[in-house]
């Protein structure tokens, strides 16, 4: 990045707030909403009950601004992810590293929409959740379950965290806002 | 009135060309809808596109399943706008675009939120919007959020409780329990809105008026709530909570005098709609309690010139109903003077009371008779003309002195009626009682004329008319062959039928002689079919070699919808409904069962139940059944109802397992071939059991049959059908099923006349019961005898009773039973039964059935 366009980026920055969208998606009980609450407020709740349609967050952070859809993750709302996805900046999906049991329907869930024509290109974050969890997996094992390393028609990125102990938040809001629009 | 008419028409013209929506089209505005995926919203703009969507919609346009998608989703993404004005138009959008359920249950979770949020628009609209897309698949995941609604009901704001307690209680609708229980939690006083409170007390209603007439104790759960609400600062609530009270089933008098305090302050109210209101809750009361009103009649005598006529004629019809004898007079005068400014549905209320009244000063008929045969000739529409015949109709009935006038005055009004259906109903009605008056022959002329002068219908009816004459008076027999002969060239065909019909049937040939006494039933018996059933059941009728037999004809009134049974009791009706017939519905039944082969030889029918509902409201298949007691047999009759427009059910039978009826061994059963939607089919299961023996026992039922899917658009089944089964609830076969209600006339007298032969005495001790009054009622119901002089009513706060039954036992015995209770300690209820009867065993059965029950 040259000089100039560097400070061109810290001027826009002074009279623009940057703003981004997000689609927050995957199974039930991977941990969307609780994502969405610590991101938000730093706050974690066990005692959640299941998303029933969709979440609408506003959270700003710094000056970028983002919006959240966090979605329902049970089967009947799966058909309708694709929805919420077209046009965001980024594609969070959370998968819970410690329920071996729902891995491989978490992958063909993802890969089913990543092959939707309308979401080409959007930028992939994986969160591996819950690794504060006994058994949970490590981000290799992840990423070789996932077959992250296929995906190839679109940026990839995966953190493993945990929203109980905040484990690797900041790195997942760097990311993000990193990818906030006015970047591109 | 039409030159202003004219004037709006010019306007409309000269708006519609300035329209902002004139000529928009579907496809350029769902363009525009994309406005709703941009990143940055511009809430006005959206806003104005959703108007335009409204505005199609409302055109009666229609948009394609993929369109309609398409726009609701794009819809939801408006959550992320925080413009009211814009979240108003979502909610409206959404409730108009109504998209399937398993699409529209994305927003379910956006709406919680918005149930809960500070904004009091949102959490109002979120409610309204839950309540419309919430159907059956989403009741259970509605039920989860009880707790947000519950929190709804807790809002500060008015508008934000009043629909969450109208959620809260449509989700539990169903569940008389819950609702007890939300409105027990509720009247103890957090519901600070006036509507949320009007709400509540018709809930806290509902529950008094299902949780029965257990006033032995003087307590009516809930009185003490709705008293409380007479001190309400809203005029509203005090308003709904004395009406509440006027219309509690069985109202005492020290129950009501509160509620008429209220109402009498309301009389004097400068605002109009208090005093209407009050007057016309009075109205009513006056009609079951006319003594308590009488305390307002002052208040009532100054309204009668009010400038508001609709309260002017409450007041005065009031007045009619508490006045006395001498005061009747003036009233009517004055009745008579306001009666041409008034609507006809006032005219009604006004008909109504003259009616009562009569009933109540038999003594003044001729004056009241006067005034409805007066304004019967004057201008009026179907509703009130139709008041007016009744009335006079019932008149007719109830006061022997007012009948010849009466029917005259029905005569001169079908001279020159214009309502065919009161023309008919009148002939009919003068074919009954008109020969059985001093001078039949005068009524004739009015009849005959009838052929001439009416349309078919009415000519129809007139001709059976004269051949009840004719029927029931021999003298006027020649004359009225002479008429009906001439009925034989009338133009129409149903006139000319009936004509040669009559005539044949009562020996037109000629001959007079004295009607026959079948010939009497076919003409003045009466049709014990509802006519709906007949009407379905020639409808499924196929052509065949099998004739149609009307004794398969259901003859069970379909039970109506939950709601429309809590309607109070009807009042008396004149020529709509003709009195039932004198065929019971024992009789009924009998003919019915001898019908099926297999029950030729089951003797005579001892007695059959009431029908159990073996499924729940609003279920996929309505069962019912009808316990048939034989002497040694015992037949259930299922009333089964398809409520699936898309499905036929084929082979419908119920499966019974009598493992828990030891005494009872299955001797046939009869399917039903086929059950059609919403046509009512009966299925037939006969157990033998021990002669004479009151034998009892569980049965447990589960419905098979085979489905056939149904086409919607042509109606026709597939070939295919699957077995399928569903699991009805227990069915008891209990003593008092073996025990008929009789009464007798005179208990004493009865109980001297079967002597102390077969008496039996022995005591219970009951143990604690909630009062004295239900005690009874427990052993009545047991017993299934039928209690004589009133005494199964318990007076309020009274340590002892003695109730007297009477009945026959299967076998034709007739059995007398003395109950004698009497409260030992605070609850504990004693009680000494003597049984007298033919039969000694019978006695003993008596005592078998309190003794195990």
């Amino acid at each position: 990045m040259g000089l100039w366009e560097a400070f061109l980026n810290w001027l826009r920055s002074l009279f623009f707030k940057q703003e981004m969208e997000l689609s927050l998606i995957g199974l039930q009980n991977a941990g969307k909403t609780s994502l969405v609450n610590v991101v938000a407020t730093g706050g974690y709740s066990e005692d959640m009950i299941p998303t029933v349609g969709f979440n609408m967050r506003k959270v700003t952070k710094g000056n970028v601004t983002i919006k959240l859809w966090d979605l329902g993750g049970q089967p009947r709302f799966r058909s309708m992810w694709e929805r919420y996805c077209r046009a965001v900046s980024a594609i969070v999906y959370v998968v819970d590293a410690a329920d071996a049991d729902n891995l491989s329907i978490s992958r063909s869930e993802l890969h089913d929409l990543l092959s939707k024509p309308s979401l080409s290109g959007i930028p992939l974050l994986v969160l591996g959740n819950k690794i504060d969890k006994p058994g949970a997996l490590s981000k290799q094992a992840l990423t070789d379950q996932m077959e992250l390393k296929s995906i190839v028609d679109r940026e990839v990125c995966c953190f493993m965290i945990s929203c109980k102990n905040s484990t690797n938040i900041d790195s997942v809001i760097d990311w993000l806002v990193k990818h906030s629009k006015s970047k591109s | 009135m039409a030159q202003p008419l004219v004037k709006k028409d010019d306007d409309r013209d000269d708006e519609a060309e300035y329209s902002p929506f004139m000529g928009i089209e579907k496809g350029s505005v769902l363009q525009e809808a994309r406005v709703f995926n941009d990143p940055q919203l511009d809430a006005r703009r959206c806003s104005q596109v959703i108007t335009k969507l409204l505005y199609l919609l409302n055109q009666g346009e229609t948009f394609t399943k993929v369109e309609a998608t398409e726009v609701f989703f794009a819809v939801t993404k408006l959550f992320q706008s925080k413009d009211m004005g814009l979240r108003r138009m979502v909610y409206l959008m959404i409730k108009e675009i109504s998209p399937s359920a398993d699409e529209v249950i994305i927003v379910t979770s956006s709406l919680m939120k918005d149930m809960n949020s500070k904004i009091d628009m949102y959490k109002a609209n979120a409610i309204r919007v839950l309540c419309r897309i919430t159907d059956g698949t989403l009741l259970s995941q509605i039920e989860r959020w009880s707790n947000e609604v519950q929190e709804a009901v807790q809002s500060r704001a008015a508008l934000v409780q009043f629909h969450a307690l109208a959620l809260l209680h449509q989700i539990r609708q169903n569940d008389r329990l819950a609702v007890s229980k939300l409105v027990t939690s509720l009247t103890r006083g957090s519901v600070r809105s006036p509507l949320a409170q009007c709400l509540l007390i018709r809930y806290t209603s509902q529950v008094i008026y299902e949780s029965g007439n257990n006033t032995a104790s003087g307590e009516r759960p809930f009185y003490d709530y709705l008293e409380s609400c007479l001190r309400h600062k809203s005029e509203m609530v005090i308003f709904e909570a004395a009406r509440a009270i006027t219309e509690l089933n069985g109202v005492t008098s020290r129950e009501l005098t509160p509620a008429i305090t209220v109402l009498q302050l309301f009389l004097s109210s400068s605002k109009p709609v208090l005093r209407f209101a009050a007057v016309r809750t009075l109205n009513k009361v006056a009609m079951t309690h006319p003594m308590a009103v009488t305390n307002c009649n002052i208040d009532m005598e100054s309204l009668i010139s009010d400038q508001n006529r609709s309260i002017a004629t409450l007041a005065i019809t009031t007045l009619l109903k508490t006045g006395n004898e001498s005061s009747v007079d003036r009233l009517m005068k004055q009745i008579t003077n306001f009666m041409s400014d008034i609507a006809d549905e006032f005219k009604i209320v006004v008909v109504e009371a003259i009616r009562s009244l009569c009933l109540k000063f038999p003594l003044k008929y001729r004056s009241l008779m006067n005034f409805l045969s007066n304004i019967l000739r004057e201008e009026g529409g179907f509703d009130y003309k139709k008041a007016i015949v009744d009335s006079i109709v019932i008149l007719i009935s109830d006061i022997p002195d007012a009948k010849e006038a009466g029917l005259l005055h029905l005569c001169e009004f079908i001279e020159d009626c214009e309502f065919t259906y009161l023309s008919t109903q009148i002939l009919h009605f003068l074919g009954i009682e008109g020969p059985k008056t001093s001078d039949p022959s005068k009524y004739i002329r009015y009849i005959y004329n009838r052929v001439h002068l009416e349309n078919a219908i009415v000519r129809a009816s007139a001709v059976s008319t004269l051949a009840k004459f004719g029927a029931a008076v021999d003298a006027l027999k020649p004359r009225i062959f002479v008429l009906l002969r001439r009925c034989l060239f009338d133009s129409d065909d149903e006139v000319r039928d009936r004509a040669t019909l009559y005539l044949n049937t009562l020996g037109g040939d000629g001959s007079v002689v004295e009607t026959d006494k079948d010939v009497k039933d076919f003409l003045f018996g009466s049709f014990d079919i509802p006519l709906v059933n007949l009407e379905n059941s020639l409808k499924n009728y196929e052509p065949s070699e099998e004739a149609f037999d009307i004794n398969f004809v259901p003859k069970e009134v379909r039970s109506q919808p939950l709601a429309e049974k809590k309607a109070p009791g009807k009042k008396p009706s004149g020529l709509g409904a003709p009195p039932s017939g004198p065929l019971s519905t024992v009789d009924v039944y009998e003919k019915m069962l001898l019908t099926i082969p297999e029950c030729a030889n089951f003797g005579k029918l001892f007695k059959s139940s009431a029908p159990v509902e073996l499924t729940e409201a609003e279920t996929e298949y309505a069962v019912n059944v009808i316990k048939h007691i034989f002497d040694r047999h015992v037949v259930f009759q299922y009333n089964c109802t398809n409520t699936i427009a898309e499905q036929l059910l084929e082979d419908v039978i119920v499966n019974v397992d009598a493992s828990e009826a030891e005494e009872f061994s299955e001797v046939f059963s009869k399917p039903i071939r086929s059950l059609p939607y919403d046509s009512p089919g009966q299925t037939f299961v006969a157990f033998e059991k021990p002669e004479g023996v009151s034998a009892v026992g569980k049965f447990s039922n589960v419905l098979k049959f085979i489905v056939k899917e149904v086409d919607p658009t042509t109606g026709e089944a597939e070939d295919d059908g699957v077995e399928d089964e569903y699991q009805l609830e227990d069915l008891e076969v209990v003593a008092a099923d073996y025990v008929l209600k009789v009464g007798v006339s005179n208990f004493r007298n009865a109980w001297e006349s079967l002597g102390p032969d077969f008496e039996r005495v022995d005591e219970y001790g009951l143990g604690p019961r909630e009062s004295l009054a239900e005690a009874v009622n427990t052993v009545i119901n047991l017993l299934g005898l039928q209690p004589c002089e009133g005494t199964e009513e318990v007076p309020p706060n009274s340590r002892s009773h003695t109730c007297l039954l009477s009945g026959v036992f299967i076998g034709n015995v007739k059995v007398l039973v003395r109950l004698s209770f009497g409260l030992d300690g605070p609850k504990d209820v004693a009680m000494k039964l003597s049984v007298r009867s033919e039969d000694e065993t019978v006695s003993d059965a008596i005592h078998e059935i309190v003794a195990s029950g």
